[in-house]
């Protein structure tokens, strides 16, 4: 697998994001143990200890609980926070920019909107939507 | 627990000082990228850890011993460089023994695996190697020696590129499988910076900054805007970095946290903010001047 280090995020940000992916569409369940620092590592090229702090973000966040001498496991209401997190955090802050995007070129609200639409249809057609 | 010490470390070469009263440590089982350019004294400091070398001033201390000379340290260390030298009458394969009978450690399997993978003949010489097998070879020997304290010294000298990933590759898996304290010196860091825990810079013979990868990616961003805006808001701060762009627009590289503070009180006032990669930061930290390369192109 190919991070992208040529992008700001750090790569220990990539790799919390990308397990915050995996559960979102499923992929680990709750209360199952997830990978480990070395599984990570081992599949994204990366030190552990970069690994290791991606896992750890996301236990900060009570996103994973850690049972001693097992490793970390899902909490029950991942999804739940990681939806609530990236609503307020990242999800704000692309509408941010693309509302200081479309200032800067003079684009109206209603105009903004409609693109808005327009992308959602075009997400419908082609993709559906994921998860659930 | 540290493998290595550094107090005050000091070595001058006649006239020349190539390490500078340089101070650190290096933790066990970590993985330390030495990042610096050319002339930096980036070998000087590596052979002197190595034992190789003896300090001119400063204590060093490698397993809690003083490495210079050192039998402990010469069995659980191994230094590679595209210096290495063996006897010419040895094949590929008779190394290979002679170094199985040295190292405690030493992994065959391992040394077998890779000689196939790399098809490398173990009937060959190694004097008869090309300067990319050689360092082939050389890094197999690195590997499977298996020591608690490994030391590549520029290895992908001559290495294609892809030689060069399944190098860095394999000494990740490797490491997963029997953690150990590395150190990998190199002038770039782009490509070993994945596999690295954490960095040391150094620049005309001193230490720069030691610190985790993931650090020194959030060390420092790049402000683009007017020229007056960026002057009056970096005025009294550490530049690192500074370029003209267009006719009225500068870009200059600060410490992050200083930027923070700045932006909090300036706002963004038409500026962008931009992530700096490491191994740009790497290049500013230690470049000779401020402008860089363009220094000496601008106003002449």
């Amino acid at each position: 697998m190919e991070l992208n280090s040529v992008e700001g995020k750090p790569i220990y940000v990539q790799i919390a994001e990308w397990l915050e992916n995996e559960i979102l569409c499923g992929n680990i369940k709750e209360n199952e143990k997830i990978y480990s620092q070395y599984q990570l590592a081992e599949m994204f090229n990366i030190n552990p200890a970069t690994a290791a702090k991606g896992i750890n973000i996301l236990a900060d966040q009570g996103i994973l609980y850690k049972k001693r001498g097992l490793g970390m496991f899902l909490s029950p209401e991942a999804k739940e926070k990681i939806r609530d997190k990236r609503k307020n955090h990242t999800l704000k802050r692309l509408v941010e920019e693309v509302v200081f995007e479309a200032r800067l070129l003079g684009v109206s609200e209603a105009e903004l909107l409609s693109m808005i639409r327009d992308a959602g249809k075009v997400f419908d057609e082609h993709e559906g939507i994921e998860g659930g | 627990m540290d493998v290595i010490s550094c107090q005050e470390l000091t070595k001058t070469f006649g006239r020349v000082r190539a390490l500078n009263n340089i101070t650190f440590t290096i933790g066990q089982n970590r993985i330390t990228g030495l990042i610096g350019p050319n002339g930096a004294g980036k070998t000087t400091l590596l052979k002197i850890i190595a034992g190789f070398l003896r300090a001119s001033s400063g204590e060093v201390r490698v397993f809690s011993e003083d490495p210079f000379n050192n039998l402990k340290v010469a069995a659980n260390m191994i230094f590679i460089d595209d210096q290495m030298r063996f006897p010419q009458s040895l094949t590929l394969s008779e190394i290979l023994a002679s170094a199985a009978a040295f190292y405690e450690n030493w992994d065959m399997e391992l040394a077998r695996r890779l000689f196939d993978y790399f098809s490398l003949d173990p009937e060959q010489y190694h004097h008869k190697l090309s300067k990319g097998m050689k360092s082939t070879f050389n890094m197999i020997i690195g590997l499977a020696a298996r020591c608690p304290l490994t030391i590549f010294d520029e290895p992908t000298t001559g290495m294609d590129a892809g030689v060069r990933k399944d190098f860095y590759r394999a000494l990740l898996r490797d490491y997963l499988r029997k953690p150990r304290t590395i150190i990998i010196s190199s002038h770039l860091l782009n490509e070993i910076e994945d596999i690295l825990e954490d960095i040391f810079l150094l620049s005309g013979g001193e230490k720069r900054l030691q610190t985790p990868v993931s650090d020194l990616k959030e060390f420092a961003v790049a402000l683009r805007g007017k020229r007056e805006v960026i002057d009056k808001l970096t005025a009294g701060q550490e530049i690192y970095y500074q370029k003209s762009v267009g006719k009225d627009h500068s870009y200059v590289v600060i410490r992050r946290d200083a930027a923070e503070g700045l932006l909090k009180k300036a706002g963004r006032d038409g500026l962008e903010v931009f992530p700096v990669k490491a191994d740009d930061l790497c290049v500013y930290l230690t470049s000779r001047k401020r402008g860089g390369i363009d220094s000496v192109f601008d106003r002449y």
